[in-house]
């Protein structure tokens, strides 16, 4: 028996496609003068804890907004992703409970 | 004699044969490779140094350095991986031999194959297994190890951090041995010698499918063509479901038949596998949510209509529990649809602090011809003689034991009163479900006192009620945190929160309540069971 005839006796049971990892995005030196998208995910606190990280933000000097998902338990609605995207060059999401 | 003919005269005791002349040096330029891998259309030394460099490490199975190589290596992939540097063990044995040694070791990156007379290793110049080689994306040599030699395997890797232009990459750890010799090449030796050395495939065929992955974690049914196309029973394998949340594989036909295989089930059971799948697809399921979350919630499988009887599904005695292929495997393969093809394994993208065993498989069939009531599947606007599978994200039971009551007032009011629990003792009002699984016995306390389902139903919602004050305690909802201290809460939101099954055994007063998936936004969906 070959590798191959064994490989091709099986059906897999995954999605065997590879996707390529998705480099990180350049870090900036400063947040200075940076517009900054504040998630919130609608999670317990969540809310919380972005007022104090988005203080702390704009002391730094950085242009903030908020924007939320409709729930945590769901991945973010294209709009909210786009939103982000166009608005922002930074964004920060909030996990809390 | 040259250098070679002599490493070859030593490792295998045999005259001079024609073969490797020894490992291609720095600045040459690397060959194509000829290899197996579990990617479908084969893989290109392009795309492994494609993105940066590539590391490719030359192995074999019986070989003690090799497997110390690997072992050492292994978990230091990703991270190489993460910054442009691919890592491939390619081995001298067939591909089952490769993955299974390589998940063994703990080889995080890619594996492949060769097929006797190991031409790439061959041209690679191999005289010894492990051979490292490092090559850039220009497809240069840019340098190459024999056996184990942790020094310079070290010095391998700061060189790859350098193509790709990271910083430090982590290197094999400097612990003893820092050197061992290594074997002979397969592609070195005689060929009757090396076809002598290797392995029988496949020495066990259910231990490989640990190897592959291809489990949660009890043994399985390979997955084989025949089965596979057994379970398919003609049905088109490239159609697809679509996308399974979490990792959004594709759920073509034949991957959901393939895990309707490795659960067990016979090919009969896979149109109820099909519904079941095609309703925990429903956007409105929020299946991403469900295999994802920190809750133990699991997707339990209810089964109405004839196709109980069909299948000999178990709607009597210990519904919920073991000794019934149909609904042990029915479910089973929905949780493998979404731990294998979704990726909602425990540990990696299932975050769940405890789960329950209802995450390995949960399928209940109601015990219509028992039940005083309606089914399920009817009260959701189905016809009685439709088969239909309705999919609730739902918590483990939690059993009530009533032997006493006499009234159904009195029954109706433990089976609600056990439920103040579900979620937390405090968390009130629930807006999911609470599955109730009514046993035959209290059932019929209901039908002798001419009890509707839905009487029942706004009996035990009236039932349960407490003064705000008295849910204050820890974590509680915001509709408590707002009411005044006398205000009563009710447990549910509303009677439509109550689900009410019947199942179980003819004696035996113990029926369940299955607390909720909360959070989610999760609807109870429910698809009727199709010929294929």
């Amino acid at each position: 028996m070959t590798a191959d005839d064994t490989v091709r006796d099986y059906i897999s049971p995954f999605d065997e496609r590879v996707r390529p990892a998705e480099p990180l995005a350049v870090r900036p030196d400063s947040v200075a003068s940076a517009r900054i998208a504040l998630l919130d995910i609608t999670k317990n606190r969540g809310t919380e804890f972005l007022d104090r990280v988005e203080s702390q933000l704009q002391a730094a000097g950085a242009d903030t907004f908020r924007i939320a998902k409709e729930i945590f338990s769901k991945p973010a609605a294209p709009a909210v992703i786009d939103e982000i995207a166009a608005r922002s060059d930074l964004a920060v999401e909030a996990l809390a409970d | 004699m040259e250098i070679s003919d002599a490493l070859r005269r030593v490792s295998t005791g045999l005259p001079a044969a024609p073969g490797p002349a020894g490992p291609l040096a720095p600045g040459r330029r690397a060959p194509a490779i000829a290899v197996t891998g579990i990617e479908p259309g084969g893989v290109r030394l392009d795309d492994l140094a494609g993105r940066g460099a590539a590391l490719l490490l030359f192995v074999s199975e019986e070989c003690p350095t090799s497997a110390l190589a690997v072992r050492n290596l292994g978990p230091l992939c990703r991270a190489w991986e993460s910054a442009g540097l691919s890592a491939t063990a390619v081995f001298e044995d067939p591909l089952d031999v490769a993955l299974r040694v390589a998940r063994t070791l703990g080889w995080t990156g890619r594996v492949v194959s060769q097929d006797p007379p190991y031409q790439t290793s061959r041209e690679y110049g191999l005289l010894a297994v492990p051979t490292a080689f490092l090559v850039g994306g220009d497809r240069i040599i840019a340098a190459s190890v024999v056996g184990w030699n942790q020094p310079a395997l070290a010095d391998l890797v700061a060189k790859g951090a350098a193509l790709v232009g990271s910083g430090p990459l982590p290197a094999p750890p400097a612990t003893e041995p820092l050197l061992k010799p290594g074997c002979s090449s397969k592609a070195a030796m005689d060929p009757e010698v090396a076809a002598a050395v290797s392995r029988p495939a496949a020495a066990d065929e259910m231990e490989e499918m640990f190897e592959r992955g291809w489990t949660d974690g009890l043994p399985v049914v390979p997955p084989t063509r025949q089965r596979v196309e057994a379970m398919l029973g003609g049905a088109d394998a490239s159609s697809s479901l679509g996308p399974v949340p979490p990792s959004m594989g594709e759920a073509t036909l034949e991957r959901v038949a393939a895990c309707a295989v490795l659960a067990g089930c016979r090919p009969a059971y896979f149109p109820v596998v099909l519904a079941a799948a095609r309703a925990i697809l429903d956007p409105a399921f929020n299946l991403h949510g469900q295999a994802v979350t920190t809750q133990p919630a699991g997707q339990l499988v209810v089964v109405n209509g004839p196709v109980r009887q069909a299948l000999g599904l178990n709607s009597g005695m210990g519904a919920l529990g073991p000794g019934s292929r149909p609904n042990l495997t029915i479910g089973r393969a929905i949780r493998l649809l979404v731990t294998l093809l979704g990726g909602g394994m425990p540990g990696t993208l299932d975050r769940a602090t405890l789960g329950h065993m209802g995450k390995v498989g949960f399928c209940v069939a109601e015990d219509e011809e028992t039940s005083p009531w309606e089914p399920l599947h009817v009260e959701r606007g189905f016809d009685p003689d439709q088969s239909v599978v309705t999919l609730i994200g739902s918590d483990a039971p939690q059993n009530i034991s009533d032997h006493r009551s006499r009234t159904p007032e009195d029954l109706a009011y433990i089976l609600a009163w056990a439920a103040a629990t579900a979620w937390s003792t405090n968390w009130w009002p629930l807006a999911e479900p609470s599955v109730f699984v009514i046993c035959p016995e209290h059932a019929e306390m209901f039908r002798a006192a001419g009890w509707s389902k839905q009487q029942l139903r706004e009996f035990m919602f009236d039932a349960v009620r407490k003064p705000a004050a008295d849910l204050r305690r820890g974590e509680t909802t915001p509709v408590v945190a707002r009411a005044d201290p006398a205000d009563m809460i009710g447990k549910w939101a509303s009677p439509e929160s109550i689900v009410l099954l019947v199942a179980g055994g003819e004696a035996g007063r113990y029926s369940a309540v299955l607390g909720p998936c909360t959070g989610m936004g999760a609807q109870i969906i429910s698809r009727e069971v199709e010929p294929l």
